[in-house]
């Protein structure tokens, strides 16, 4: 597209969003509500949710098939030194994990799901150097890097340490890289500046390259020039899939599921079974005292503690605070009570 | 100013500095923030110096190793963004190498002052007075461009080159879009990849640029066979231009060894019209993207140009070749001395083309015959009433010089300046493929996902969704049919109308009719039954598709505020 034609269609743009907002402004706007659809029970929702129909299976699996003939490229992109950013609608996990474990059969690779609702970073990147320094033992760089050979557990060492491993100066050809496949980078669990600026740095050590796929339409303002040209020096491909949004969609709520305790109880449903069990049973001791004192505004931590302790749930006061402080029980601590 | 391309020239200082015996380290602002203090640069220096990251910091264990070392050899620190840094641990930075000076003698690097008393604004005094400081000015960002584009575009580099189609859109990226230089050097890359990944015989691009003449021998030692070779340069549109009957070894050769000649015929010319126009501000990559413009050079358009910039009607930047022009043009105006000097230029420039060579000996020597002249005039004493005629006589000689210089570097543009992109078998060098640049450098997520949604047929080509009339029909993807729905409404959406709107299209139009009522309780039960299984469905299918909005980023879900609405966030192609 030349110059002129990207001025033309920039003020397109500008003109739809103008006329938009005035059509909304001057049109009589409509009066029915959500509620005035008769919308099913929620659970016969979910379960049709599960088994819709999937429309043009075929035609998706031929243009998802379609991309294959571009995994060549990809990888000879990678060996550039490039980050590949695929966008497109549709769900590319399958397409690209696909592409990472048959043309990158040969590298170790990571994978990060960043529609997750939180992710920790920092266990990645402590994953990717112990990979890393298994990879260097069985190519024997160890003693070349003047690394001792028993040295500091990754899991201690600082963000500053660990990324600067992963950007040892002996990355040659003959090395292999670390191929790390980030499903959604512009995603929930990663959205944040820090983590962004983590991943960017990462990115631009020697022994990382990155896969990643977006889909949101203002991914691209997550990075500064500084992280899309020098760090993660992102190579786009348009890979359109139209493959449905499963896991991607799971931690959204339905738009039309009624009632927003109902709601609540589901994510809570899902939080708590992510705990451990001796965490659910801290939850289930603070539930019962809720049930039988209902008038009460919340049961004392020190009981909570007391009692907890009494079955051997937890050690210490510490250890109470971890499963209670955890992200996205705050809220349900504050419904609860 | 732009950080990034800062960014860049540091890391390159460092490397020179390395390559040169130094022991260098990179610092930024990320070493120097409140939360690590002075212990967190310290880390940082001994994790690049010593390859060990200790804790406690401490700059005692750089002393010992500085001495260890036995170093003649300096200690250069680079702090690539101290306006970003935090003041106060910088300044505890200075004052500590400033105590351990005679141990370690360390030479600080740092940048960039955005405003002359920049460093009066970051650092209190008594951290200044440690500081012996030199100041350097990087070259502007445009003085930049032009060094790469000569070394990397216009003189022999690794022999890729880029078309003209392809130079304009980088131009117009670095001058309107993103303005950096380091994202003109990343999309040479990627078009270097693109080529080399996509053209089988750029694999004597290395070859041919270190003036290997044997380029045939070369392709064949690669592993490709003559016959394969032929039968995929006689696809090049180029060669099918020229209608080439039969391709031996010695013709391709020969065609290789013209294809040089004119690219370095092209080369001498270009950099003779940047030398005229360097101190008028003529800038080299303006001057590239009408040097290899092959439309101007087909259409003959430099006369015609030449004339029209004569016309008082049309503005310069209507006329194509402008910056040509323009630097033809500065040389009418140079005086003797001047002349002198850029005729020198261009005989040094031109030493390898011995047709525009000459004629600049040519010119040079008149032009000192003519310095002759003037001065043994200026000795011998003449009567006043002749000193204004002879004076005449001079600037009009040299006014000469100056036309006859101009017509030659006219001619030179005229019959010496080939683009490559009508030479044949330009396509083995030359990148022309614009559009997949643009993709793959710049993405554009916000129209693209857009138009997948709104015109999906393209990509899945099924026959299904075909709709002479725009109709939306009930196979389409639910999503697409949802996003054009939402195309009706304004900036909000009802989202009892849209599910309406929704499901009158899912819906078939038989389902549409009731099923007539059955007698029978049971089977009655059953259709009811087999009704809210359809309206559980399209509930569903409603719900994921406003999913997959709000995933894409298209839609903003309702709010407390408003309930019943959704917001689109982008508004259509």
């Amino acid at each position: 597209m030349d110059f002129n034609a990207a001025e033309e269609e920039e003020f397109g743009f500008s003109r739809n969003y103008f006329l938009a907002k005035e059509t909304g402004s001057s049109g009589k706007k409509s009066a029915r509500k959500l509620s005035d659809i008769n919308v099913v029970d929620e659970q016969e929702l979910r379960e049709a949710s599960a088994n819709i129909e999937p429309k043009h299976q075929n035609d998706v699996a031929d243009l998802i098939n379609s991309y294959k003939s571009l995994y060549p490229k990809w990888v000879f992109d990678l060996r550039c030194g490039f980050g590949l950013l695929m966008y497109g609608f549709g769900s590319k996990k399958s397409l690209i994990e696909d592409f990472a474990s048959t043309a990158l059969a040969e590298h170790s690779i990571v994978v990060i799901n960043g529609y997750l609702q939180s992710i920790n970073i920092k266990q990645v990147i402590i994953a990717l150097a112990e990979i890393l320094w298994e990879q260097l033992k069985l190519n024997r760089k160890v003693s070349s890097r003047g690394l001792p050979k028993v040295q500091q557990p990754f899991s201690s060492r600082s963000m500053d340490d660990l990324l600067a491993f992963l950007d040892g100066p002996e990355m040659d050809e003959k090395d292999s890289f670390i191929c790390v496949v980030v499903n959604n980078i512009d995603g929930p669990g990663l959205r944040d500046t820090e983590t962004q600026q983590y991943l960017a740095r990462l990115a631009s050590c020697s022994y990382i390259r990155v896969v990643a796929s977006i889909d949101h339409v203002n991914a691209p303002l997550l990075w500064d020039k500084k992280m899309v040209h020098a760090q993660f020096n992102w190579y786009w491909y348009h890979v359109p899939t139209f493959a449905p949004y499963k896991v991607e969609g799971l931690f959204l709520p339905l738009i039309l599921a009624h009632g927003s305790s109902k709601q609540s109880a589901k994510t809570a449903l899902i939080v708590l079974q992510s705990l451990t069990p001796n965490a659910q049973s801290v939850f289930r001791i603070l539930a019962e005292y809720q049930l039988s004192h209902p008038d009460d505004e919340g049961m004392a931590i020190d009981d909570l503690y007391s009692i907890s302790r009494e079955r051997f749930l937890v050690s210490s006061q510490d250890c109470l605070y971890i499963p209670l402080t955890k992200e996205g029980l705050e809220k349900l601590l504050s419904e609860m009570s | 100013m732009e950080f990034v391309d800062d960014l860049l020239t540091f890391e390159e200082l460092g490397k020179h500095l390395k390559y040169q015996g130094c022991h260098v380290a990179n610092l930024s602002s990320l070493d120097f923030t409140a939360k690590n203090g002075v212990g967190g640069c310290l880390r940082s220096l001994l994790r690049q110096f010593l390859m060990s990251s200790l804790d406690p910091a401490d700059i005692s264990i750089l002393a010992s190793w500085y001495r260890e070392e036995n170093c003649n050899n300096p200690v250069v620190v680079i702090i690539d963004d101290i306006e970003r840094c935090c003041g106060s641990v910088l300044s505890d930075f200075i004052l500590m190498l400033s105590e351990w000076v005679i141990k370690i003698p360390v030479i600080l690097i740092m940048g960039v002052a955005t405003t002359l008393d920049a460093p009066r604004n970051i650092l209190p005094s008594n951290a200044l007075r440690c500081l012996c400081p030199f100041e350097f000015t990087l070259g502007t960002p445009a003085e930049r461009m032009d060094a790469v584009v000569e070394a990397v575009l216009v003189k022999p580099c690794s022999g890729f080159i880029i078309g003209h189609k392809v130079a304009v859109f980088m131009r117009n990226y670095f001058v309107s879009q993103d303005g950096t230089l380091t994202s003109f050097i990343r999309a040479l890359k990627i078009a270097c990849t693109q080529h080399f990944y996509t053209e089988p015989l750029s694999v004597i691009l290395l070859e041919f640029a270190s003036e290997e003449d044997n380029l045939v021998f070369e392709i064949e030692r690669h592993g490709l066979s003559p016959e394969v070779i032929w039968k995929h340069v006689f696809e090049f549109p180029s060669c099918q231009r020229v209608k080439l009957n039969k391709l031996t070894s010695e013709s391709l050769a020969h065609a290789f060894s013209e294809l040089k000649r004119l690219q370095n015929q092209w080369r001498a010319v270009v950099l003779c019209l940047y030398v005229t126009g360097k101190g008028e501000k003529v800038r080299l990559l303006d001057l590239f993207c009408e040097a290899i413009d092959p439309e101007s050079y087909n259409q003959g358009e430099f006369d015609t140009n030449m004339k029209a910039e004569k016309d008082p009607v049309l503005s310069s930047s209507q006329i194509k070749g402008h910056v040509i022009c323009k630097a033809v043009r500065l040389v009418r105006d140079l005086s003797t001395a001047q002349l002198g000097k850029l005729l020198k230029m261009w005989e040094n420039l031109t030493v390898g083309i011995p047709e525009i060579n000459g004629k600049v000996k040519e010119l040079l020597s008149l032009l000192n015959v003519e310095d002759g002249k003037s001065s043994k005039k200026d000795l011998t004493v003449t009567p006043r009433r002749h000193t204004s005629r002879i004076q005449l006589n001079i600037e009009k000689d040299s006014k000469s010089l100056s036309d006859k210089a101009a017509n030659l570097i006219e001619c030179m543009v005229r019959d010496y300046m080939h683009p490559t992109e009508c030479i044949p078998f330009h396509e083995i060098f030359c990148f022309k493929d614009v559009d997949k640049l643009q993709l793959a450098l710049i993405g554009d997520p916000r129209r693209g996902i857009q138009v997948d949604l709104l015109e999906f047929q393209k990509l899945l080509c099924c026959r299904c969704c075909t709709s002479s009339s725009n109709a939306l029909l009930p196979s389409m993807h639910d999503t697409s049919i949802m996003y054009k729905l939402a195309q009706e409404h304004g900036d909000l959406i009802n989202l009892h109308d849209w599910y309406q709107s929704f499901k009158s299209i899912v819906l078939c139009p038989n389902s549409k009719r009731k099923p007539r009522q059955s007698p029978l309780p049971k089977k009655r039960k059953g259709i009811k039954e087999a009704e809210s299984q359809s309206e559980a469905s399209i509930q569903a299918r409603f719900c994921r598709a406003v999913t997959e909005l709000q995933i894409t980023g298209l839609l903003r879900m309702p709010s407390k505020r408003r309930p019943d609405f959704a917001q689109r966030v982008a508004f259509g192609l």
